[in-house]
């Protein structure tokens, strides 16, 4: 019971803490805030979220970041573990009236150090595309008026109650430097129109405009609170955005949103979704809608390849499509109450989700199951994310194993389970025998109760009859640490950068051929062909660091787990999407049907609601709702402050 | 709060006929009503309570029931029917009633009620539901005697020893199964307990899961609080954990936000942020539960506004037919259900003023 036990010192904010693979450390100079770093009073409003951008550039400064906080959005240089931030800078700052910034994403096929779009979604439905770097912002979705980038119309209230909004590009009015985005004006009574304007030099500027043209502003295709909102992999125009109404929506920055209400024809309709074309005579946003389940759907992600979408919805569902032929892959039903969060493992065979439930919960792509649970939060599970430089594939090796990790205090209490699951890998490993198969992957979750979590998925969990074609298949899949083109917000990684693969230097490699053929759909025999290819890098200096992880044990508990539910498990079929009637069937299995891990580390990191987890090559960065960004130093990462 | 009361005043009259426009005239549920009840003074603990009760369907359900039975003698239980009757038998669909006879029968019957102060809701919505439960057993005791003297049957043991369950327990009641375990002896001794509602501690930035998983952990009882075991025939330190062995159709939970300070001599409230899930399963259930893995929804919530036991305001969100209702004495609002979220509490530990929640009503699916 790594999560109870109390006391005061579990009450604690933690600035390190200790793995198998040894020390996080907190480096304090790294938080990223606004510039003022005054905590913001979170409540009540959306979470702060952060996305992170290379811009390709030659200086090896080119990460960026942004994040909303509140009705503010900055964009930073981000220099992570290197060098200590600095907040008097922001390279843009926005604040927005009557409308919040929800979520955001750079595109990162497009990023260079002169230009990068980034698409903001908002709490009152709008998504604009802005570009941080050049201060402009290029489109805005969702909110039909008069979209003239050149022209000059100008807007003013036309009666009291009537809110207006105003669009002035043009370079005739004064205004301090360089040329500034489109500002919008609206009355103060009412929420439903927004208006920024800010200079490089924070000034804020009322406008005043006199006016011959009077607009109504209106959101024609979602009002709702935008939830997610992401580019398409591989795509320079296309984006989808999620919304809490329960649709998503394609769009392509190229086409304009029309003047009037989209007429949608229905595509393709399944059990608790439909997908809807837009009937237009020109091609106009939103290209396709999608209706995912019922109640808001929070987040989704696409699977490392691109090729499929997890949804996660406010019933308690996710949802996973094809998402060129939008057909419904799988599904899968929280223990109860409504899923928050969802990621992809690297290679695209597993699927975590937080929710409601206060658990994490692992997915099998390719079984279309549950194969574990996670315990560890003291409340709902606001995001998941996996680690993909330390999902690793360990060589197996003769069974010595030592106390080495006794040393590290804060595992001390994990003792007796570690205990456990080294007699099962044992015995396991006595059975199968010499091969070369010890996958684990890696993967964190935050969440409202602020702590930190991380879990380590392993081979008894993945596996649990070991059987030998399949074992093989996984081998070569994650035979190195190098990370996935950015599905998982984890955007330092230069997607764009898609010549021939490095050589793999991982020692699996001849496997490979043998390895695609035990693959069990024929689906995924691109991802796990790009999964190689994308994978292979592996560095000697990695390679002897896990030569020392493989000795340290895992610490989820197989107490739960008898030989005899696993067989359950087995004969269990597929289920019909009756929710009331979910449970004890593959879409939600009863507690005891599945294994309950236990947190490798449970940490308290902040005094707020924790709403961002991602993991970077040399550091973790988590946030909380009160605007604090905080960077984490992965073991032998820290510069400047180890001993 | 202040924002909503000073719209209120304002919006007396207009009130009822925005929520009819806000809900829609296709929308409207045929034969439901939503009507605001008024304040005689601090009465708020009482009306929050009993709009929740009223949309706890199996709850309005006997109590319109009973009402549709004969004519008895007033008490709190044909009191609360009338008002139930009235509420559902309206004309109009929304409206404010005066839950006048109510009220002076509940103070009448209890001294604690009667005053002008404020009362916790928890305290009331207790007292009301063992004061029906203890009407329809004594009806019951009643009609077994009436029925025994009719056939003469005289001669039986009496069965006083076991009062018989009533719709309240049908309803609201569990089973609580405490298992102690001897540190001497190991030996494991067992008793259950029967519970109406379930009263957790809060603790700041977690879930009700949480809470009443905390409610089920293993206690230590040592040193003062020793346990006497039988086996040993003394005194011992031994484990005690507490959990559910018969789930409720519908599940009451009390938050304990009401702590008292020792140097303060007084209560004060904890306004920790604690979610509170639209769906809940137990986790804290014992192996031999039979209904262990029952599905419940939430279905009404008591809030509590403000800084202390006896002072601020209580209000009631409910759900009914797919939507939530905000109960405020004489106002009903159509709510977001995403304004739920303004009910969780405060994660900021300095202030001790909030619309936080109190008690929640959730129903077993089934």
């Amino acid at each position: 019971m790594a999560t109870e036990g109390g006391g005061k010192e579990m009450n604690e904010i933690k600035t390190q803490f200790t793995t198998r693979e040894g020390l996080y450390k907190l480096l304090p100079h790294s938080e990223y805030s606004r510039p003022n770093r005054v905590p913001f009073n979170s409540q009540g409003s959306n979470p702060v979220r952060v996305s992170f951008v290379n811009l390709n550039d030659q200086s090896g400064n080119g990460d960026r970041l942004c994040f909303n906080v509140g009705r503010e959005l900055y964009f930073y240089i981000y220099k992570g573990v290197r060098k200590a931030a600095d907040l008097s800078k922001p390279i843009d700052k926005r604040i927005y009236k009557g409308t919040q910034p929800t979520c955001h994403d750079f595109n990162h096929l497009t990023a260079t150090a002169e230009s990068v779009s980034l698409l903001v979604g908002f709490s009152a439905g709008q998504v604009q595309l802005i570009d941080p770097i050049k201060k402009e912002t290029s489109k805005l979705f969702n909110e039909e008026g008069r979209d003239s980038a050149t022209g000059k119309a100008e807007c003013r209230p036309a009666c009291q109650s009537h809110v207006v909004s105003l669009c002035l590009p043009h370079q005739t009015l004064p205004l301090p430097t360089c040329h500034i985005m489109r500002t919008y004006l609206r009355a103060p009574a009412l929420p439903d129109v927004w208006c920024w304007y800010i200079t490089p030099s924070d000034v804020w500027r009322e406008w005043t405009v006199s006016s011959s043209y009077a607009l109504q502003i209106e959101r024609l295709i979602d009002k709702s609170r935008v939830t997610c909102v992401k580019w398409v992999p591989g795509s320079e125009s296309l984006f989808l955005v999620a919304h809490s109404s329960g649709s998503m929506y394609l769009y392509n920055v190229e086409h304009t949103c029309g003047t009037t209400a989209p007429h949608y024809q229905l595509l393709k309709q399944g059990e608790s979704f439909a997908v809807h074309t837009c009937k237009s005579k020109s091609t106009r946003n939103p290209l396709l809608k999608w209706t995912v389940g019922e109640g808001a759907l929070n987040e989704f992600a696409f699977s490392p390849d691109g090729k499929f979408l997890a949804c996660v919805s406010q019933d308690g569902f996710l949802r996973v499509f094809n998402f060129d032929s939008v057909e419904l892959h799988g599904t899968m039903k929280s223990y109860f109450g409504g899923l928050l969060c969802v990621c992809w493992s690297p290679d695209g065979k597993y699927i975590v989700t937080g929710g409601e439930d206060d658990l994490v919960t692992v997915w099998s792509f390719l079984d279309c199951r549950v194969i574990a649970r996670g315990h560890g939060h003291k409340s709902w599970v606001s995001v998941v994310a996996f680690d993909p430089y330390t999902t690793s594939v360990e060589e197996s090796d003769p069974m010595e194993f030592s106390g080495s990790d006794e040393d590290f205090q804060d595992l001390l209490h994990f003792g007796r389970d570690r205990a456990n699951s080294t007699q099962s890998r044992l015995s396991k490993r006595n059975s199968t025998d010499s091969r070369p198969v010890s996958v684990t992957y890696r993967f964190g979750s935050v969440g409202q109760d602020t702590q930190l979590c991380l879990w380590d998925l392993t081979e008894d969990i993945l596996f649990p009859h070991q059987p030998l074609s399949r074992a093989r298949t996984h081998t070569n899949v994650m035979n190195a640490t190098s990370p996935p083109a950015g599905s998982n917000g984890n955007s330092v990684t230069t997607p764009g950068d898609s010549g021939p693969p490095p050589l793999p230097r991982s020692n699996s490699l001849p496997h490979s051929a043998v390895s695609n053929a035990g693959s069990k759909s024929s689906v995924m025999d691109g991802a796990i062909a790009s999964g190689v290819s994308k994978f292979a890098t592996l560095s000697l200096h990695d390679r002897k660091e896990r030569h020392h992880e493989k000795d340290h044990k895992r610490n989820h508990s197989m107490g739960h787990i008898s030989s005899k539910s696993s067989d359950k498990l087995n004969l269990v079929t597929k289920a019909k999407t009756d929710p009331a009637k979910t449970l004890g069937t593959s879409l939600c299995p009863r507690m005891e049907d599945v294994p309950l891990l236990e947190p490798l580390i449970c940490k308290k990191i902040a005094h707020e609601r924790l709403t961002v987890l991602v993991f970077l090559e040399d550091c973790l960065v988590t946030a909380c709702q009160e605007g604090f960004i905080c960077t984490w130093a992965r073991p032998g990462k820290v510069v400047s402050f180890n001993p | 709060m202040t924002v909503r009361n000073i719209a209120s005043i304002c919006n007396m009259g207009t009130n009822a006929s925005a929520l009819e426009k806000d809900i829609g005239p296709e929308q409207f549920p045929i034969n439901e009503h939503y009507f605001g009840l008024v304040n005689f003074g601090n009465t708020c603990y009482c009306n929050s309570v009993l709009q929740a009760l009223y949309f706890c369907r199996p709850f309005r359900e006997n109590v319109l029931a009973y009402k549709a039975q004969q004519k008895k003698k007033e008490n709190l239980l044909t009191c609360l029917a009338d008002l139930f009757h009235s509420i559902a038998t309206q004309k109009k669909k929304v409206g404010v009633i005066p839950p006048k006879k109510f009220i002076s029968r509940l103070r009448k019957e209890n001294d604690l009620f009667d005053n002008y102060m404020q009362q916790d809701a928890h305290e009331f919505l207790n007292y009301l539901l063992n004061t029906i439960a203890d009407i329809l057993q004594e009806e019951k005791k009643q009609e077994k005697q009436n029925g025994k003297l009719k056939n003469g049957n005289m001669n039986e043991p009496a069965e006083n020893s076991k009062p018989e369950l009533t719709w309240v327990h049908e309803i609201f009641q569990g089973t609580l199964t405490n298992e102690t375990r001897c540190l001497n002896c190991e030996t494991v001794s067992s008793k259950d307990e029967d519970f109406l509602d379930l009263s957790v501690d809060v603790e700041q930035n977690t879930s009700i899961t949480h809470c009443l998983r905390d409610f089920s952990n293993t206690e230590t009882l040592c040193s003062e609080q020793k346990y006497y075991c039988e086996t040993c025939c003394s005194k011992q330190e031994a484990q005690k954990r507490m959990r559910v062995k018969k789930l409720p159709m519908i599940l009451a939970l009390h938050l304990k936000r009401f702590k008292y300070m020792e140097q303060l001599h007084r209560y004060t409230k904890l306004s920790y942020r604690v979610v509170f899930p639209l769906e809940l399963r137990l986790f804290n259930t014992s192996s031999d539960a039979v209904n262990l893995d029952r599905m419940y929804d939430l279905v009404a919530v008591v809030v509590h506004c403000g800084s202390g036991p006896n002072r601020g305001h209580y209000i009631t969100i409910v759900k009914s037919h797919g939507f939530w209702l905000l109960f405020d004495d004489d106002i009903v609002e159509k709510i977001d259900a995403q304004a739920i979220e303004e009910f969780y509490g405060l994660t900021s530990d300095i202030s001790k003023n909030s619309e936080s929640g109190y008690i929640l009503f959730y129903q077993s699916r089934e």
